[in-house]
């Protein structure tokens, strides 16, 4: 009887449906995955070497540069972290803990649409994608009216923040779509009337969307806590586990919002309906924010010293990025230099959950499930 | 954590700046603590990594627990000393899928073999890299130095 061989293919660095410069070997029988293997490192741009000779204040646009789809969340992580090693001697003003929670959760929602926009065009919906990049050009209008720059912003500093919000920015809470790019309340009121029900009309509710990602990339919720999944990978499979709840950093016990959960066999449609949740979360959370930052002015800028030394100490902070729960350990010896910093990125860990994924399933849904877990190569390789 | 003052008295337990637990043990002792703590329902390996002063390594291996009604849990950060060249370590892959990947990283920048590795390769560097583990603090980069600016003859 004939016998077909297995095929080794190469989804190499260069493709178009990678996120960026990812290897995937791919072993198929016919059109069928048999095992799966990442190969990563083409971006790797020597972070952690490059922070042991960098200041503490250097350090932070290089964190940026880390994930450059949601860069403000890994800034908040580094500057906690190093906060955090100051112990009592820094307080962090309460308006400049506001502004960073507001401008984290602008970052993921402008950081989930990418996702979902790009999982979109890779499974064959070419049309979101630019809806996607429609709505984070208004997020980088109002980050640039805020910070300077549009999109690797080295705003946050050990102690607060670089300069308070601009006059006007808030806006009032029926500002229309006409000011979505000038003002938060403008912003917020038409992601909400406007983009969130577009999408839902267009992807979500549509039914070869649903076909390409119902069943496929099934991921039980034990193997994910024993894989290292966190973020909406792990929320997608059924655990409610956030850190912004469970591990509250700043200020997060203040807010009211919700976490949303898929089922127990979480596949690629749960991990797309929780970051579409997880988006209208966001946007309550910076009414929230919003509502308190008008009434409160103040000074966004802590006392802290010329040259920043932190005792010595070792400290490992975790932060829920846009991906997942990034870390960072960081290890002081007294000088103005950190002596080791580990950036402990999601996407790095979720890679891991390929080869356990992928087998079983058409060469196209390896498309489906590599935009389901959404990785930035930035943060995977630093 | 109790359980582990409990089954290894002998191990030196301390705390971080933000409240999480460090337990230093030596090489042989290290997955017997591991595989106490799996057991204890710490199965979520968040990094592994090591840290170089400069007389010896210290790896890291930072488990936790995943428990949606737990707020303000605290990791258990495991840690080894071992010698700056030569090192090598039970690993821990097959018990915690997840530290499978920040092994081989650990590998790749520290020069930490880890026995029993499915995959044992270096991972963010090429497969043929030559130079080392770069992020040993004693690390020289050896790689030819690219020309900068090359002024053309005709130039004015």
């Amino acid at each position: 009887m004939e016998q077909t061989k297995e095929l080794l293919v190469n989804m190499g660095p260069q493709h178009p449906s990678t996120h960026g410069v990812l290897r995937l070997m791919v072993k198929l029988d016919g059109e069928t995955v048999t095992w799966c293997q990442p190969d990563v490192g083409y971006l790797h741009r020597c972070f952690e070497k490059l922070c042991e000779s960098k200041t503490y204040p250097q350090v932070i646009p290089f964190t940026d540069r880390t994930d450059y789809a949601g860069p403000i969340l890994h800034e908040m992580c580094f500057v906690e972290a190093a906060e955090k090693l100051f112990g009592e001697a820094i307080t962090v003003p309460e308006r400049a803990q506001y502004i960073r929670v507001l401008l984290a959760e602008l970052q993921r929602i402008g950081s989930h649409l990418l996702a979902v926009g790009s999982m979109a065009m890779d499974i064959g919906a070419v049309t979101p994608f630019l809806y996607s990049w429609r709505d984070r050009e208004k997020t980088y209008s109002l980050l640039e009216r805020i910070t300077g720059t549009r999109m690797l912003y080295n705003y946050f500093r050990i102690g607060g923040l670089r300069n308070d919000l601009p006059e006007g920015i808030i806006g009032s809470p029926n500002d229309g779509e006409d000011k979505s790019d000038q003002t938060f309340w403008g912003f917020v009121n038409y992601f909400d009337n406007y983009v969130m029900p577009q999408w839902d009309a267009l992807v979500t509710g549509n039914r070869i969307f649903q076909w390409r990602t119902m069943g496929v990339g099934c991921l039980k919720s034990e193997d994910a806590i024993a894989y290292g999944a966190s973020g909406p990978v792990l929320r997608g499979s059924g655990v409610k586990w956030d850190l912004r709840k469970n591990l509250p950093n700043s200020i997060y016990n203040r807010f009211e919002f919700d976490i949303p959960v898929g089922k127990e066999n979480g596949d690629c449609f749960d991990r797309w309906l929780v970051r579409m949740e997880e988006m209208r979360q966001s946007s309550r959370i910076i009414k929230q924010c919003l509502q308190w930052l008008a009434e409160n002015p103040g000074e966004v800028m802590g006392k802290v010293p010329r040259i920043l030394k932190p005792p010595k100490g070792e400290v490992y902070h975790r932060v829920e990025a846009a991906r997942g729960e990034v870390g960072c350990y960081l290890v002081s010896d007294g000088s103005p230099n950190p002596y080791k910093v580990k950036w402990r990125s999601p996407c790095f860990t979720h890679l891991q959950l390929m080869p356990k994924l992928c087998p079983g399933f058409k060469i196209a849904d390896v498309v489906a499930i590599l935009g389901s877990i959404d990785i930035v190569l930035g943060e995977v390789d630093r | 954590m109790d359980f582990l003052q409990e089954r290894f008295p002998e191990a030196q337990i301390g705390a971080l700046v933000n409240g999480d637990i460090e337990i230093l043990v030596t090489k042989d002792e290290y997955l017997n603590v591991v595989k106490a703590c799996l057991e204890a329902g710490y199965t979520y390996c968040s990094v592994v990594t090591a840290i170089d002063w400069k007389d010896r390594l210290t790896l890291i291996a930072s488990l936790c627990r995943i428990n949606p009604a737990e707020i303000d849990a605290r990791n258990i950060h495991v840690k080894v000393d071992l010698p700056r060249t030569g090192a090598h370590v039970p690993s821990i892959a097959e018990l915690c899928p997840g530290a499978n990947f920040h092994e081989r990283e650990t590998y790749d920048m520290y020069g930490i073999r880890f026995d029993g590795h499915p995959n044992h390769r270096r991972i963010l560097l090429p497969d043929n890299w030559q130079g080392g583990h770069p992020l040993l603090k004693d690390f020289i980069d050896k790689r030819p130095k690219r020309p900068r600016l090359v002024r053309h003859r005709y130039a004015e």
